[in-house]
């Protein structure tokens, strides 16, 4: 993600409140903006995705974020529940910034055939209420001022039958007009939206075991889109806006609900759903084994188990509803209205010639066990020739429709890889509880921000009333898995308990925790890559559970030092260790919920459960936990870099190559996202790590591609043309970057070839962003003309920018150095969204160098490139170490891989 | 309607004939028992020569009487066999029929297996399995081809009888509505599948109907239904719409858009419902799921023709009233529902076919005739010897 304005801000404004700094020397604004190469406005917006998620993830916590600029607000008022979906924006800004807009103009990095962006960056959320407490959804609205959005449009979009109902309501309270859509169109175009544009959206869900399904745009119609709400709709949809109702039943979710309600005094949904997990059917239901004597009735198919008739044997005993547990009725009223909508959704696919099934709306919720029950029914009756898939936001499909019918809502033609998922911060906390907003603190709250002009200090406030509900809640709430017995019974022709997690199936709360949609419309699949389809960034499958407990448990170890790291960045005031607790116990809360349910938010690698951790710190506003640790080794490293090159100067180009190359993998050990080497830096200085380091690199690497890279370079009998441009994608601060990768890249200037740093748009443990490099290029350019000159040509260096803005056609002779931020704020690169200006660059790129672990190893190890690519790490984990290149801690890694 | 239903005979007033033939389908709920019995020596010999020329045995008139029992309540059952055994036993001396037969009765149904040994135990009678479609569906050919005035459709609170095309009545798709439901389709005698079924059937009605309405029996919810007004719990379009019809997808305001969903809105306990309209309301949703279901597997495979049979239809207008219009919905139009008169009976008369006593119907004239208001059908016989 782009850096922002916003994040900047805040991070002033913490740091200003906290240390009443001016807030120069962290962060300067004017220069560091400088590597920002976009043009266009909403870049910078967009630069919001990334940035902390004090916003609203979870209506109790209420944080009217003021510096949202609320766009659009959309609502489905159902028979039980009210869905609401609301885009926010943050509000334009002026960039006057004018040696980026001559930065651009001189590299063409804005190339003219790039499409302009239709629409802005931002979030979308997905709420929920009680339709009996519209109250409080109106409060919310009001509290959030949702309903002014754009030039004072006082209409809102909404379906749903409550649209009609509740208009009035609307009116009254609100001073709004409710724009009626119709429910269908709404209902197809959410699931249009959710399919084309989201990567892990739809998903099987069998015996406990969810798995995503990639899905075909081209080949997605036509599909059946059966909505499970108070009824069940099933609408056959054959394209956008082509569809229509073949079927349906009155047999729905307020079946369930209602006669849940009567037969077990639930109160609410919820309730009646956790009620059935504990659930034993066979008490209720009339099996095939109680009519036969415990006999199959084998020759049509069913075992004893089938249940022949729900609540069959309710008629034979002489019991009384009171002589039922709860439970049981809860599962077997489940179970027969789970398989009946199984069961007429597939003879309406066949008679129509469907073969995919999605299922949506609220009854699902997310619900292991009818989700089981729906699939289970689906394979029955088609003999395993059809399978159910799921929609993780499939009780949001009627808002999000009502949220596409805006005339300019611009989502049409967004595409997968603009979209970034978040994790929902209070999820772990909130579950899947309906709730709005406690109502007395709202106003309040509201008036507080209302009164207040500016906007930072209302977005602290929250924070901190935010925090405290975490620390407060903390130590009570984290663990939210349930325990439960497996159901003895669950035959449904011959459907057993579900069995892989049948322990752990709770009642699944997941439906409130799909996450906050980020829009960046910035965002491109990195253009080098050589089959974007296929492509999978993360190495390591966190499908498998060894994996995953194995990192959680990383993870969580590194945790401490961590905190440590974080609250010493904030001065280790009484405020930071206050917030240091906080994260630590919300993201400990994270993945325990993602230990539970890895798929939570679509399919979980390692790439995001390292950003999880980054995103989790930003949202207790630690902003760059390592700054000051940043800020030493660069100062260290810089200070020996003449020596270093000097030493470099004085060899032979070819002795030379070999040594840069070593040097890199030398300079990868300082990375304290190891926890290996963060004991090795207690022993020694930087300088003589990085020599005794060095010193140790015996080739053969354990993964040697050396000979063919120096070949390529001009070593062998061949002399290949050299590179145009190459891309470097840098790792950590520190040694890392200032002796390993800077003086790799000089010695491509050197060659002619130009160079482009990529680095993270936000800070990721020790890794250096994007915004600090030009001031380390800066520093090292004192000292050496190759970069000087290559940073003056690349616009990275202040005070040559005006000298070069009064001649541009100078200097062109010289090969550039930039540095451009990779739209990320993880330790690892997801390649199929990284930022345009990255993108931009890349198109004239034949080199790709990839350093580090988190980029090279973790993920991308096995990225095809449709250029030449070198990928350089050290391995700084035994476990990944055996596991991926059958070696050791410390064994390095240098992968050369010609154009594919 | 209810003047139109088969009044089962009772114990009390079962005729006092011989009982020569006993058959029963023990179901979850019910046991059905159809059995023959000889009428008086008077007008045996007067119907004699009506079939004088059956050479290889002897033709007895008599008739197949109905009877059906609680399954909780076997014992009922099991007092029943007993007392007419003992004329059966004069029966077998009377008529000739051979000694052999005297302790087997057919059965079908899952209590067939399940009671076997009480069987033995109680009455010394071995229960001779009969597979249970196979019984249903030869009790519905066997009904379908022999007796006039068997089917009929129901529409608008009137029963038009349907004249079957013996010819033409295959295949068609036999839904019997017991506990559960089976759905069967039937290409001729004896070739048939079972292509579905659900769970939700006739034991779930009483089930829940039990459970939410202290009802007693399942005739009492039954009849409950009748005074109920389904509108204080269903939610239908109208109440989510406002009263207005949906029209674009063909829903009117009166369609029930979510069974039982107006009981999660309210601040409603059970105690304050009324056990009509729960009783209504669970009859809609049961039957409208069952015709809906019934429907797209007709339409699957093709069968113009649905017939309905099982005992939760019990000749109840209400019930038939909803299939038929599920039917007539979701076909729109196309389909129609048909019942059968003797919808209970079909496992238990088909058990009784399976004594391969009445062999041959002459399609133009029906051996049987005379369908009495209790459901009993006079007919002749061949007892081989």
């Amino acid at each position: 993600m782009n850096i922002n304005e916003e994040t900047k801000n805040v991070i002033e404004k913490s740091i200003s409140e906290v240390e009443e700094d001016t807030g120069k020397e962290m962060a300067p604004p004017v220069p560091n903006s400088i590597h920002r190469s976009s043009s266009r406005p909403q870049l910078d917006l967009t630069g919001a995705a990334i940035q902390g998620n004090f916003e609203e993830r979870d209506p109790t916590i209420l944080l009217p974020n003021q510096s949202d600029d609320i766009s659009h607000l959309a609502l489905d008022i159902g028979g039980s529940l009210i869905k609401l979906v609301y885009f926010s924006r943050h509000e334009d800004r002026l960039v006057n910034d004018k040696r980026k807009k001559s930065m651009k103009e001189r590299f063409g990095v804005s190339n003219g055939n790039r499409r302009s962006f239709p629409i802005l960056g931002g979030r979308l959320h997905f709420v929920k209420f009680e339709t009996a407490k519209i109250n409080e959804c109106l409060e919310f609205i009001h509290s959030k001022q949702l309903h002014r959005g754009d030039n004072d449009n006082a209409v809102i979009k909404a379906t749903g039958g409550g649209a009609y109902k509740f208009a009035d309501l609307f009116k009254e309270k609100l001073g709004v007009s409710i724009e009626k859509e119709d429910e269908m169109d709404c209902l197809v175009a959410g699931a249009n939206f959710l399919l084309k544009a989201i990567r892990h959206e739809a998903f099987t869900h069998k015996e406990g075991h969810k798995e995503f399904v990639q899905i075909d745009h081209n080949d997605l119609y036509p599909y059946l889109l059966v909505n499970i709400g108070s009824g069940v709709s099933m609408i056959k949809v054959d394209g956008d806006g082509k569809f229509q109702r073949v079927s349906g039943t009155n047999v729905g979710g307020g079946t369930y609900w209602g006669l849940g309600r009567l037969l077990t005094k639930c109160k609410s949904f919820d309730e009646l759903l956790e009620l059935s997990q504990r659930g034993d059917n066979s008490s209720v239901d009339m099996l095939v084994g109680d009519i036969y004597g415990g006999l199959d009735y084998s020759k049509i198919g069913l075992s004893a188990s089938t249940i022949a008739s729900s609540f069959g044997k309710a008629i034979s005993e002489n019991k009384e509803i009171e002589d039922y547990r709860p439970e049981d009725i809860s599962l077997s009223l489940l179970r027969m209205i789970s398989y009946n909508i199984g069961q007429i959704s597939y003879l309406t696919a066949l008679q129509l010639g469907i073969k995919r099934i999605f299922f949506g709306g609220f009854f699902i919720r997310g619900h292991a066990y009818t989700m089981d029950t729906i699939s289970f029914a689906i394979q029955f009756w088609s003999k395993g020739g059809a399978q159910a898939m799921f929609l993780r936001h499939e009780g949001f499909l009627g808002a999000l429709g009502a949220f596409m019918s805006y005339e300019k809502h611009g989502l049409d033609d967004l595409m997968v890889h603009q979209l970034v998922e978040r994790f929902p911060m209070g999820a772990p906390y909130t579950g899947g509880k309906i709730h709005g907003p406690p109502l007395g603190d709202l106003n309040e709250k509201a008036s507080i921000c209302d009164s207040i002009p500016h906007l930072c200090i209302c977005v602290a406030y929250e924070i901190i009333s935010w925090m405290e509900k975490f620390v407060r809640k903390g130590t009570t709430k984290i663990t939210a898995p349930v325990p439960m017995a497996s159901p003895r019974t669950t035959g449904l022709g011959g459907f057993e308990a579900p069995s892989s997690k049948g322990d752990t199936l709770r009642s699944d709360e997941s439906n409130l925790n799909v996450g906050v949609l980020h829009l960046v419309p910035s965002l491109e699949v990195f253009p080098l890559l050589a089959d974007p389809k296929t492509y999978e960034p993360n190495t390591i499958d966190l499908a498998e559970p060894n994996e995953l407990q194995y990192w959680f448990t990383v993870l969580s170890e590194h945790l401490p030092d961590l905190v440590d790291k974080a609250v010493a960045s904030e001065g280790g005031t009484d405020d930071a260790r206050r917030r240091g607790d906080a994260f630590a116990r919300a993201f400990s809360a994270h993945l325990a919920r993602l230990m539970e349910e890895p798929a939570a938010y679509g399919k979980l690698g390692l790439a995001n459960l390292l950003e999880l951790r980054e995103e989790c710190l930003r949202e207790f506003n630690f902003f760059d936990a390592y700054s000051t640790i940043k800020q030493r080794e660069n100062e260290a490293s810089l200070a020996v870099l003449p020596d270093l090159l000097m030493e470099l100067d004085s060899m032979s180009e070819e002795t030379r190559l070999l040594t840069l190359i070593e040097g890199v993998l030398a300079a990868n050990i300082f990375d304290w996202g190891s926890r290996a080497c963060v004991d090795l830096y207690h022993k020694g200085t930087i300088i003589e790590i990085y020599r005794m380091s060095r010193k140790k690199m015996q080739r053969p690497w354990r993964v040697d591609n050396f000979d063919a890279f120096k070949e390529r370079m001009g070593f062998g009998d061949h002399k290949p043309p050299r590179h145009k441009r190459a891309l470097l994608f840098v790792d950590n601060a520190g040694a890392d970057v200032v002796l390993g990768m800077l003086p790799l890249a000089r010695e491509l200037l050197r060659r002619g070839t130009e160079v482009v740093l990529v680095a993270n748009s936000l800070p990721a443990l020790n890794d250096v962003t994007a915004m600090e490099l030009p001031e380390i290029v800066a520093e090292a350019a004192k000292h050496c003309d190759i970069l000087r000159g290559a940073a003056e040509a690349g616009g990275l260096l202040m005070d040559a920018m005006i000298s070069i803005a009064d001649s541009p056609r100078e200097k062109s002779s010289t090969t550039p150095l930039m540095v451009v931020e990779n739209g990320c704020g993880s330790p690892c690169i997801d390649l199929r969204q990284v930022s345009s200006d990255l993108a931009a660059l890349a198109r004239d790129a034949d080199l790709v160098i990839l350093e580090g672990m988190g980029r090279s190893l973790h993920t991308n190890f096995n990225a095809r490139f449709v250029c030449d690519s070198l990928k350089l790490a050290m391995v700084k984990n035994q476990r990944l170490a055996e596991k991926l290149i059958k070696g050791n801690i410390y064994d390095c890694v240098c992968r050369y891989e010609p154009a594919s | 309607m209810d003047g139109d239903r088969i009044e089962e005979a009772t114990l009390a007033n079962s005729p006092a004939d011989e009982i020569s033939h006993l058959a029963l389908d023990i179901g979850g709920s019910l046991i059905k028992m159809v059995y023959f019995s000889t009428g008086r020596e008077e007008e045996q010999q007067q119907q004699q020569p009506i079939g004088k020329t059956q050479k290889d045995g002897r033709l007895l008139n008599g008739r197949i009487s109905f009877l059906k029992f609680e399954t909780s309540k076997i014992n009922e059952c099991l007092d029943f066999i007993s007392s007419k055994q003992l004329r059966c036993s004069r029966g077998v001396q009377h008529s000739g029929f051979p000694a052999s037969d005297k302790n087997i009765i057919k059965a079908t149904g899952g209590g067939a297996f399940k009671f076997a040994d009480l069987f033995k135990e109680k009455l010394n009678i071995n229960l001779d399995k009969v597979e249970e479609m196979s019984s249903l569906v030869s009790g519905a050919n066997f009904l379908l081809k022999a007796v006039p005035s068997e089917a009929f459709t129901y529409v608008n609170g009137q029963r038009n009888y349907v004249q079957i095309d013996h010819n033409d009545l295959y295949p068609y798709l036999l839904v019997n509505i017991g506990s559960g439901v089976s759905m069967i389709k039937v290409d001729g005698d004896g070739k048939f599948e079972r292509v579905s079924g659900t769970s939700v059937g006739g034991g779930t009605f009483w089930g829940l109907g039990k459970l939410l309405t202290k009802c007693k029996s399942f005739d009492d919810l039954l009849e409950m239904s009748h005074q109920g007004n389904n509108r204080v719990i269903d939610m239908l379009v109208g109440d989510i719409y406002g009263g207005v019809d949906y029209l674009k997808i063909g829903l009117s305001s009166t369609a029930i858009a979510s069974s039982f969903g107006k009981a999660i809105s309210e601040n409603k306990e059970l105690e304050e419902y009324k056990p009509e309209d729960v009783a209504r309301s669970l009859l809609r949703m049961i039957s409208n799921n069952i015709g809906q279901i019934a429907y797209l597997n007709a339409l699957r495979f093709g069968l113009k023709r649905i017939f309905f049979g099982g005992f939760f239809i019990r000749g109840h207008a209400y019930t038939m009233d909803t299939i038929s219009v599920a039917v007539d919905f979701w076909s729109k139009g196309e389909a129609k529902a048909m019942f059968l008169r003797h919808e209970g009976f079909l496992g238990a008369l088909g058990a009784f076919m399976n004594y391969q006593l009445v062999k041959e119907f002459p399609n133009s004239n029906p051996l049987v005739s005379d369908l009495t208001d209790n459901g009993i059908i006079d007919c002749c016989v061949q007892v081989s010897s």
